[in-house]
This record gives C-alpha cells, sequence and structure tokens, in this order.
C-alpha cells in the first residue's frame, strides 16, 4: 500500500472520530453547565459535584473504558455492549467534570455583580442565570473549552483498545499488519490529529478574545 | 575626571510608536493607551555633582519618571549620552548591569521582591552582585535596614508590610550597596496619605547624611526644606531650574508659574 | 467478588504495576517541568528561529494523541533509525517530551505573571537578567505554578495507561493478565481504578497542602 491509499484509509476514520469527539463534547456541556451552576449557587448539594469530578479526575479513561465495556457491555449488550455508546458515556462524563470546573470558573470571573443586577430587574434565580449569566459565562470559557474539545479529540484513540470503531487510531494500528509498515501510517497519525485539534482550538482562542473586546471585558 | 556624579547629555526618548504598531497587529488589549506616540524627554541635559539634591517635577506625564529611568538605564535612551562618573553607559557595549549595581533606584509602586523577606530583598543585591560573603552581607543589610528605621520588618515578607513600610524597604535595598547616587521616581505617589511622612522623614535624614539624590516628586513640603535645586519639568523639556525659594516666591516662566499656583492652591486647601 | 486480591501472584502484579505507573508519571511531570521552564525561557527570551521551533514542539505534542506518539516513539522511531532501543526508554522519554509541552505553557504563563515589575527590581539593583531570573523570577514562578503542576500530574497518571497497550506491565497490564485467569470482570477493573483514584487523589491533596504552605500571599496565576 503506498501513501496515498494508506492516507484515504485513515481519512476514512476521521469522520468517527470527530463524531465521537462532538458527541462527547455536547454532553460535556449538557452535564457541566447545570452542574456548575448548582455548584455556584445551591450550596448543600456541592459536595456531589465535587465527588463526581473528583472520580473523573482520578480513574483514567482507559480504566472506565475497559470497565464499561467488557465489565458492564455483557449485561447490556445494546447500550454498554456497543463501542460508540461506551466510548461517548466514558468521553462525555470526563468532558462534563472538565467543564463543570471551567464554567465554575467562568462564573466566578463574570462576578455575581451581573446576578445581582439580573434578580434586581424582576428576574427569578434560574432565569437570571439563563437570560445573564450562561451566554456570559460562554462568553468567557470560548479559550478552555477550545482546549477541552482538543482534547477530546486526542482522547478518542483511546477509544481504539476496545476493539470495534474504526476511527483514526485503530486504522493506524491496522495499517501496521495490513500494510507492513510502522513508518507511514503512526507519522500520518500523528499529523492528521494535529490537523484536526489545531484550527479548532485556534479558532475558537480567536473568537473568544474578539467578542470579549466587544463587551470589553 | 569629570566633576560630575552623573550626567545627561542631550537625551532624547520616545515611546509608543513601536508599541503602537504592535498593539494594532496582535489585536490585544494589553498595549491599550499606547497608541499615540510620546514624546517623554526631548534634547535633556543635567549634571549632579556629589552631594546634590535635586527634585525635578511638574504634571504627569510630562515624562519626569522615563527621564529618570533612562538615568539609570531601566529604559534605553533613543539618542544622547548618560555618563556615570566617567563612563558613558549609552556607548554599546557597556556593562550596564556594573553600572546600575552603583546605582541605587527606588520605584514609585516600590516592587520588592515579594517570596523573600525585608532582610532578603535587601541581602540579594549584595551576595550576588557585589559577591559578598553571607555575613558581611547580612550585617550591611541590617545596617540599611536600621538607617531607614523598619528594624521590625526585617523578617516580614512585603505582603504584611504597610506601604510606608515597604517604600522604606526600598529605599534600604537602594542604599545597601552604597551607590553613587540614589535616584527616586516618585517614591510617596503610591502611598496612602497618612504613611508618607515617615518615608519622607527618611528622605530627610538621607539628604543629612549628604547622600547625592535626584528625586522625582510633588512632594511640596519635602521640596521647599530639603531639594537644593528644584526643576521644573514639562512635555518632555526642563522649562526652568532654581532654588525652592524662586520657585515658591517667583518662578520666571509661565508655565512654571501656572504649575506652583495649582499645587500651592491644592496645599492650601487640604 | 475480590477474591482474587488474595491471590499472591495476582498481588505481585499489581504492585508492579503500580510502581511502574508511578515510575514513568513521576519521571515525566518532573523531566517535564524542567524542560518545559527552559522552553517557556527560550519562548520568551529566543529569537525567531527559536520561538518557531519552540513553538512547532509545543504544537506535535500538544496537538496530537499521546497513543500515536507512543507508537511513533515505540515502533516507527526504530525502525527508521534501523536500531533497537529498549522500549522503556522511548517510552519514559514520550512522557518526558509529551509532558514538556504542555508545562512550558504553564511555566511561561507563570513567569509573565510575575516578570514585569519584579524584572525591573532586579536590573534596578545590578543583578543581570538571568540573575533576576534565577533568584526572582523562578523561585515565585515554581510557586504558583503548583496547581497547574499538579493537574498536570493527574492528567498524565492517567495517561500511562496507555503503556499496557505497547506491551508494559502498569496497573492497566496487571489488570488484563489477571483477567486472563480471573472471570469476573467487573471488580478487577473497580480496584485498579481505585488504586489509581487514591494515588492521584492523594498526591493532589498532598500537593494542595504544599500549595498553601509555600504560596506567596496575594500572588496567583493569572490565568485562564
Amino acid at each position: 500500500m503506498d501513501v496515498w491509499q494508506q492516507l484515504i484509509f485513515l481519512l476514512e476514520g476521521v469522520p468517527l472520530t470527530l463524531s465521537i469527539s462532538i458527541v462527547s463534547f455536547f454532553i460535556g456541556i449538557v452535564v457541566g453547565l447545570p452542574l456548575a451552576f448548582i455548584r455556584v449557587y445551591e450550596k448543600e448539594v456541592g459536595f456531589v459535584v465535587d465527588a463526581y469530578e473528583k472520580i473523573f479526575r482520578g480513574v483514567p479513561e482507559i480504566v472506565l473504558l475497559l470497565l464499561f465495556y467488557f465489565g458492564v457491555g455483557p449485561y447490556f449488550p445494546s447500550t454498554f455492549g456497543n463501542a460508540f455508546f461506551v466510548a461517548i458515556f466514558v468521553l462525555g462524563l470526563r468532558s462534563g467534570a472538565d467543564q463543570s470546573q471551567i464554567y465554575r470558573g467562568a462564573i466566578r470571573g463574570v462576578g455575581d455583580e451581573q446576578m445581582i443586577a439580573g434578580m434586581s430587574i424582576g428576574l427569578s434565580k434560574w432565569r437570571a442565570i439563563w437570560h445573564i449569566m450562561i451566554p456570559q459565562v460562554f462568553n468567557f470559557s470560548t479559550a478552555a473549552l477550545g482546549s477541552e474539545y482538543a482534547l477530546l479529540i486526542k482522547d478518542s484513540a483511546y477509544v481504539f483498545i476496545i476493539g470495534g470503531l474504526a476511527e483514526l487510531m485503530k486504522r493506524a494500528t491496522e495499517l501496521k499488519y495490513t500494510a507492513g509498515d510502522v513508518v507511514t501510517p503512526f507519522v500520518l497519525a500523528a499529523l492528521l490529529y494535529i490537523l484536526l485539534t489545531f484550527p479548532i482550538a485556534f479558532w475558537l482562542d480567536r473568537w473568544g478574545n474578539r467578542r470579549k473586546k466587544k463587551i470589553g471585558l | 575626571m569629570t566633576d560630575f556624579v552623573m550626567e545627561a547629555k542631550n537625551v532624547y526618548k520616545t515611546y509608543g510608536s513601536k508599541n503602537a504598531k504592535k498593539a494594532e497587529k496582535a489585536d490585544t488589549d494589553t498595549c491599550a493607551g499606547v497608541k499615540h506616540i510620546v514624546e517623554a524627554v526631548k534634547d535633556v541635559s543635567l549634571q549632579i555633582r556629589k552631594g546634590d539634591i535635586k527634585l525635578i517635577f511638574g504634571p504627569s506625564g510630562s515624562g519626569k519618571s522615563t527621564f529618570l529611568r533612562c538615568m539609570a538605564m531601566l529604559d534605553i535612551p533613543d539618542k544622547g549620552e548618560i555618563y556615570l562618573g566617567d563612563e558613558c553607559l549609552t556607548e554599546p557595549g557597556v556593562d550596564l548591569n556594573k553600572a546600575r549595581a552603583r546605582i541605587g533606584f527606588v520605584f514609585q509602586h516600590i516592587y520588592l521582591f515579594r517570596h523573600l523577606t525585608a532582610l532578603g530583598n535587601v541581602e540579594l543585591a549584595l551576595r550576588q552582585v557585589l559577591k559578598l560573603p553571607k555575613d558581611e552581607a547580612r550585617k550591611r543589610a541590617l545596617d540599611a535596614l536600621t538607617e531607614v528605621k523598619v528594624t521590625d520588618c526585617i523578617n516580614k515578607y512585603p505582603s504584611q508590610m504597610s506601604g510606608g513600610q515597604a517604600q522604606r524597604v526600598g529605599i534600604a535595598r537602594a542604599l545597601a550597596r552604597n551607590p553613587d547616587i540614589i535616584l527616586l521616581d516618585e517614591p510617596t505617589s503610591a502611598l496612602d496619605p497618612e504613611l508618607i511622612g515617615e518615608v519622607i522623614d527618611t528622605l530627610r535624614d538621607l539628604a543629612k547624611e549628604g547622600k547625592t539624590m535626584l528625586i522625582v516628586s510633588h512632594e511640596m513640603p519635602f521640596a521647599r526644606d530639603v531639594a537644593e535645586e528644584m526643576i521644573f519639568y514639562d512635555e518632555g523639556t526642563i522649562v526652568e531650574t532654581g532654588p525652592p525659594s524662586l520657585f515658591f516666591n517667583a518662578p520666571n516662566t509661565d508655565r512654571a508659574k501656572k504649575f506652583m499656583t495649582r499645587i500651592i492652591k491644592r496645599t492650601t486647601r487640604e | 467478588m475480590f477474591e482474587f486480591l488474595l491471590n499472591p501472584t495476582f498481588q505481585t502484579w499489581i504492585a508492579q504495576g503500580f510502581l511502574l505507573t508511578v515510575e514513568i508519571t513521576l519521571f515525566g511531570v518532573l523531566f517535564g517541568l524542567g524542560l518545559g521552564t527552559l522552553l517557556a525561557i527560550g519562548d520568551i527570551y529566543g529569537k525567531k528561529p527559536v520561538k518557531a521551533a519552540i513553538a512547532v514542539y509545543v504544537e506535535f505534542f500538544r496537538g496530537s494523541a499521546l497513543f500515536a506518539q507512543l507508537f511513533l516513539a515505540v515502533y516507527t522511531i526504530p525502525a527508521i533509525l534501523n536500531v533497537q532501543i529498549d522500549h522503556a526508554i522511548l517510552a519514559f522519554l514520550v512522557f518526558g517530551l509529551n509532558s514538556a509541552g504542555y508545562q512550558k505553557g504553564y511555566m511561561k504563563g507563570a513567569i509573565e505573571t510575575i516578570f514585569g515589575d519584579q524584572m525591573q527590581a532586579g536590573l534596578s539593583v545590578g543583578m543581570s537578567k538571568i540573575q533576576t531570573l534565577r533568584h526572582v523570577i523562578l523561585p515565585q514562578a515554581y510557586r504558583i505554578v503548583i496547581p497547574s503542576w499538579t493537574n498536570e500530574f493527574c492528567s498524565l497518571t492517567k495517561s500511562t495507561a496507555t503503556l499496557a497497550f505497547i506491551g508494559f506491565m502498569d496497573l492497566v497490564g496487571a489488570g488484563r493478565s489477571i483477567l486472563v485467569y480471573n472471570l469476573e470482570i467487573i471488580p478487577v477493573w473497580i480496584v485498579i481504578g481505585a488504586i489509581y483514584f487514591v494515588w492521584i487523589t492523594g498526591f493532589s491533596k498532598l500537593m494542595d497542602i504544599i500549595y498553601e504552605k509555600k504560596k506567596i500571599p496575594g500572588v496567583e496565576l493569572l490565568m485562564q
């Protein structure tokens, strides 16, 4: 197999890599954003969020993937027996823990005065959060979210250890055998990951800076 | 062999132009506010003899601080020469570090080394620049701190001191190397009013001891009592010089007159 | 469920696996800290070609997946150079170089937070730029970078689990070996996961305590 055939083979795995990371990212938003606000504004339940964050900070994604796919999978074949499901489950929840921290920092950065101002015009706490805090929190977090997303693209590579998903990394390892090549596949794979992570993080960062300047942050 | 401890000859310093271009390109807000060109020092010359106590005063933004920093080569002049004794500091190839070791500089915002105690702050240069052995460095540091009367802060960290104490430690740090001259950049401007007095007293003591000092300040009472010569600096140049009595009674130039009236009005109102 | 823990062979595997994990993690974060500092200083003071080289280095190690870097090191490099290199050395190096890529950013942020006035103050007492860096700026930078460094430690430890898939007997490797003999899958991974958890959380807590003690009052990393 020559370089171009290998490249095409690898490129065919990119959509799967992207879908894993994009879906996980959105799960991260859905989980992380509410948790961040709960942690800041409903102190009693805070320790639950802390425990959740601590677990995902302290246990490797690889161990979780192995646990859920091989351990839980046999009992629930249609969900945990599906490699894609396990992938977005583990990476999505991990991202939720990371994003919860990011948004918490952003909430503090935006400042309490904004909440107070919102409530002073008659909005309830949760409506103030929705209309005033959340837009500003996203604005504030673009840089950190950019690197979180890049992280998800790279971590999607972990998924190859549970087989079943022909994303980028799995295909690279396959080429080692089918093409007998240990140089090209891995070099190409590394470059492809860089191509995937570099622009997004870069643009999100620029976009965030520009929007921050508009608001005068 | 020159008479002068320090001399500035036809010094020019402009800032803002380079930064303005950089700021527009980088699209950051770290350079915000420096988008116009400021001619801070326009053909300024000054001589200082041993034991002189000269005070530069004038409106804010006139470039006084920039000029002072040029004297210490903390900012490099665009044109002109700075002499420390016989050595021309603006020549290429000069060891600026050695030169700066002979100059004591006190900053408006103090700039103490945050991770060191007062003693550590004063000792650091004695050990690293003058390469003194431990005990000698310690002794000299303690002497300097005693001279500025902050012995109760010796083992305190900058964040544990008041502004007045910190600035006096800053003065001790500048003094400890026994420099040829001490340059002070608005030493009291960043302090709370009630803390200014202790720093002024320290400066008075230094003046009595015959130290050579060039101070940028608008503390008028201090100027009147202690300065030997006052230099009115406005819009990048020296407008008028003379003893304090000249400025407090009848300045020659209109600009100086206007400035003095405003200042005196302000101080009498207090 | 957890009877497998009583088996001495399994215990040895777990202990050895844990040891390897700890070794490579500590090597990685410390090597990364040292090299990261050099890269940060190079980025601040270096001329354009140096800055460009550092940017490429950082982008490579931060932009590509760790697995890809490991495979490159363990399979590709020896093949290209046509030599046999001990896989352990290569793996250790990859983690060290990878960590340096991230830590360069943290150190640069820390240095820049402190830089401005402290460099001025250092110069004003006659110290050279290098002396000021060494005696004034870096001591402060190392203290305020501790939280980021601890974060990097956590990430690195978790990523060492990849070693099991290039033939090393780390903690995950121990788990996989045990599972050849043990029928129950879930308990094994729970135990392995718990060991990682205790190690990572314990070490982080220790670093938090150290940070509280050593931090310079009033100075914190101004970084998002």
